[in-house]
């Protein structure tokens, strides 16, 4: 009885082991990656004063949009540079990266990965899915949900859209004599038209 | 209570006229350079919003100036020689040109710069040009050397308004006032 058991446990394990690696073998197989083609593809947010707003855009970004076997998105994964951000002056565009707006020297980057994505039925044409997972941006990392659409015209390319709001206090953007939203809202309207090409090897 | 002005006498909306737009030139002014110098802030967003709210106003009372004294008679200038009635016209102009020429150049400033404005916290003013560095350090110069000629023009007009007053005996400082 003893004896058995002893050997049942790694047999039970290198199973379970080899379960596993069939499971991350076939997602790879299936996995149909997308890249946001950076020549074509916007990532806008604007933050508002006095309910107006105030147009941004950010430069440098990349969008990664894996699909699994039936062509349904799987993982989002979006990076930005900081630094990139562009507001249309170069004043705006200094006092943007100031300690209390996106400090862009301390926190270059701001990543977005998802963990789960669903398909939802919305009237919204821009919101066909929603991408739930965790945005890390200045230094904070929150949970926030993406909602997106999806098209592939017959270019071969595929067209990612889609529109969220954030709160600039939850990432303590525009902080001390800012922070209290009186002049620039505390809503960031973030906006994003994509590109996006097929990068399966 | 005429509108109307005659050969000797500004009417009263003529006056009204001048003495708003000089209150305001007088607070715009000081608001202008304080704005300037203050450190980016809610305080410098605030000054500014009222800097530019002023500097509309202005605009629009000296286009309706403007237009009112284009349809209407102007006193004859106490001037006392030929010269003296040239420069004093050439002044004027030059001042009518600069209150135009001050909210325009500011306007073109504050669109180029991509802030947006609401006048007096309430009517959203439209951007006349879009973001443009190059754009904006032009126009911000225009303003600023504007407001270093109208500084100077307007000691030359006051003290002209005094000389008249105090030393010629002409009453020129009473007839513009109600």
């Amino acid at each position: 009885m003893r004896s058995s058991k002893k050997i049942f446990t790694p047999v039970v394990i290198l199973a379970l082991l080899g379960l596993a690696g069939l499971l991350i073998s076939s997602q790879k197989i299936y996995a149909d990656q997308w890249q946001s083609q950076s020549a074509n593809s916007h990532l806008y947010f604007a933050p508002s004063w006095e309910g107006l707003p105030i147009n941004g855009a950010f430069k440098q970004f990349a969008v990664t949009l894996s699909r699994d076997e039936n062509d349904q998105p799987q993982s989002l994964s979006v990076s930005v540079q900081i630094s990139s951000a562009d507001m249309g002056t170069a004043d705006f565009n200094e006092a943007i990266q100031m300690t209390e707006w996106f400090n862009g020297s301390t926190f270059a980057e701001a990543v977005f990965n998802s963990n789960t994505i669903t398909s939802v039925e919305s009237d919204d044409p821009r919101a066909q899915f929603i991408a739930q997972g965790i945005l890390q941006l200045k230094g904070v990392e929150r949970n926030i949900q993406v909602p997106f659409s999806w098209s592939e015209p017959a270019d071969g390319n595929a067209l990612m859209a889609g529109a969220l709001s954030l709160g600039r206090n939850d990432f303590a953007i525009g902080t001390g004599e800012w922070a209290g939203g009186d002049q620039i809202g505390l809503a960031v309207k973030v906006w994003f038209d994509l590109v996006l090409e097929s990068a399966n090897d | 209570m005429d509108t109307k002005n005659t050969t000797e006498e500004w009417s009263w909306l003529s006056k009204l006229f001048h003495w708003l737009t000089a209150l305001l030139i007088f607070i715009q002014i000081p608001l202008g350079f304080y704005a300037e110098s203050l450190r980016l802030s809610p305080l410098k967003i605030d000054v500014f919003v009222w800097h530019k709210s002023l500097g509309m106003l202005v605009f629009l009372l000296v286009i309706v100036r403007l237009l009112w004294r284009i349809k209407s008679t102007i006193p004859i200038a106490l001037a006392n020689s030929r010269l003296q009635k040239i420069l004093a016209s050439a002044a004027h102009g030059i001042l009518y040109g600069l209150m135009l020429a001050l909210p325009l150049s500011g306007w073109v400033t504050s669109s180029a710069s991509n802030f947006p404005v609401k006048l007096f916290w309430l009517i959203p003013l439209p951007s006349i040009v879009g973001p443009d560095d190059a754009l904006k350090s032009i126009a911000a110069e225009v303003h600023e050397i504007c407001v270093f000629v109208l500084i100077a023009i307007l000691i030359v007009h006051i003290g002209a308004a005094l000389r008249h007053q105090l030393m010629l005996g002409d009453n020129a400082l009473k007839r513009m006032w109600f």
